[in-house]
């Protein structure tokens, strides 16, 4: 549409080819929805669910953060939303309590480790899964941001839309949990 | 500087530590290793998430809402022929539940509706034993040689001051004889005896006592005590219950502990003017042997007898006996 206004364009510039921004998102979206809810089949239709939203939503983009953030932001809330539905499920809470083994059971860390080295490993694994189930959902949201996602302090609070400070609170009180079910596991 | 705490590793580990730590975490190799060890765990973690992800990922890099699922249209499955099918499956509904209606006018199956069996739980009342005529609790009258006799029964009174035969010759207070005995038809006869009994030489009886008949007591009949043969008093009616006052518990039969059987037995029984239980019979059974238990468990009971006028007398009664598993 080369006659339409630039200006009303402009909001709309990093998101409008909307095909490739879900290509490029998509794994990490779904691997954040897999960590979070443990669950394949929530995973995916959560991680529809968020594209969908972004979609409707775009015109809201500002285009003051990166369209990655923006979603994670998105999927963010869709899981906060999904624990405060599935509080009621409690059947379903229990059932998905723990991480099946059978899902890491392929996952070799490191094909130079020694197996007793892998072993080990495969239990911390499994111990940091049992243990982030265990934490609250903003805990565990923030936690899978940092050791997960790998972002940094800043890009966490935009994502939760926290403060910076409360991000680190619940950030610490997270690793302090998981480490300890890691001395726990040992 | 000492080794880092656990909380100062913790905030190594988020990216929050001071600038010291952070260079005493590079400078200790305790610390170091401590911190390496949780850091390569939380890598490996990162790394089993991201594997996971793959794998679960079965649409990877593929965007399902852009690709166009062909809908096969339903017109045409039937080459054509719907309304032919359609009319052909409402004809043949309408013809199956035209045959079931149709069935049920034949007069085979009306008659079989008819001839229907009932079943009703079987009337037992006369295949039930007959109670047996109660034994005469009737006292008999003064040793004479003759059993007693027909005559005008006596006054029927609590107690018997003068015996109805051979009345005390000039007594100083004149009292007519009575006997103790329940309500029964009397007779007009110029001599006393038992209405009830055969025609002969006028006697009271070859009993002990100061009734008219073969037993003992101022009853009438060949029973002993009170009352006529047969008649025991029912409680009420100024005749009071009789107060069990040793009653042992009944024992579990074995078959009945196995099965686990609980229950109540209800037997009725007679205490006699002693209190022993007498005549002791089931009412309703509870089955596995419990009834032989409460029957010998009821007999081994003692009462206190049941009173009319104060004066103990025989008084039929039931009582339940519970058989309770703890």
């Amino acid at each position: 549409m080369p006659e339409s206004s630039p200006v009303a364009d402009e909001p709309l510039a990093g998101i409008d080819d909307f095909e490739s921004i879900v290509r490029e998102h998509r794994p990490r979206v779904f691997r954040f929805l897999l960590a979070s809810l443990r669950d394949k089949e929530s995973a995916e239709n959560l991680t529809q669910d968020c594209f969908v939203r972004a979609f409707k939503a775009r015109d809201q983009f500002r285009g003051d953060s990166k369209p990655g953030t923006w979603l994670m932001h998105i999927a963010a809330n869709l899981v906060r939303d999904h624990e405060a539905n599935s509080r009621l499920k409690f059947w379903r809470r229990k059932l998905r309590s723990d991480v099946d083994p059978n899902d890491l059971s392929d996952w070799i860390p490191d094909q130079q480790k020694s197996p007793e080295a892998i072993a080990l490993a495969r239990e911390q694994v499994e111990a940091i899964w049992k243990a982030a189930s265990t934490l609250s959902e903003r805990q565990r949201t923030v936690f899978l941001l940092r050791f997960v996602e790998d972002m940094d302090l800043l890009e966490i609070a935009a994502v939760t839309g926290m403060k910076e400070g409360t991000v680190k609170t619940h950030l610490f009180r997270a690793v302090q949990s998981v480490r300890l079910g890691l001395e726990e596991g040992k | 500087m000492k080794h880092l705490s656990k909380v100062q590793i913790s905030k190594c580990l988020i990216g929050d530590a001071t600038p010291e730590e952070t260079q005493h975490a590079w400078d200790c190799a305790d610390c170091r290793a401590e911190l390496t060890r949780v850091e390569s765990a939380f890598s490996d973690f990162r790394s089993s998430a991201q594997h996971w992800s793959q794998r679960a990922d079965a649409t990877d890099g593929a965007i399902p809402w852009n690709v166009r699922i062909e809908v096969a249209t339903l017109k045409g499955l039937y080459g054509g022929h719907e309304t032919i099918a359609g009319i052909g499956s409402l004809l043949i509904h309408v013809a199956a539940v035209g045959l079931l209606l149709f069935a049920g006018t034949l007069p085979p199956v009306q008659k079989a509706m008819k001839d229907f069996v009932p079943l009703f739980a079987p009337d037992l009342k006369p295949l039930q034993p007959k109670p047996k005529t109660e034994q005469s609790k009737g006292g008999g009258g003064s040793p004479q040689k003759t059993a007693e006799t027909k005559g005008e029964l006596p006054k029927v009174a609590g107690r018997s001051f003068v015996p109805p035969i051979r009345p005390q010759d000039d007594p100083k207070l004149a009292l007519n004889p009575t006997i103790v005995a329940p309500d029964m038809p009397n007779i007009n006869a110029p001599n006393y005896g038992n209405p009830l009994a055969g025609i002969g030489i006028p006697s009271a009886g070859n009993g002990i006592g100061t009734g008219i008949g073969a037993g003992k007591g101022p009853g009438v009949g060949p029973g002993n005590g009170g009352g006529f043969g047969g008649a025991v008093y029912k409680i009420g009616g100024g005749v009071s219950a009789p107060v069990p006052i040793y009653k042992p518990e009944p024992e579990y039969s074995e078959e009945a502990r196995k099965a686990k059987w609980q229950g109540a037995v209800l037997l009725a029984i007679v205490v006699d003017e002693n209190g022993v239980p007498q005549d002791v019979k089931v009412l309703r059974s509870l089955g596995l042997g419990l009834d032989q238990k409460a029957i010998e468990a009821v007999q081994k009971w003692r009462f206190k007898p049941g009173l009319k006028d104060g004066k103990a007398v025989p008084v039929s009664a039931n009582i339940e006996v519970n058989f309770r598993l703890l």
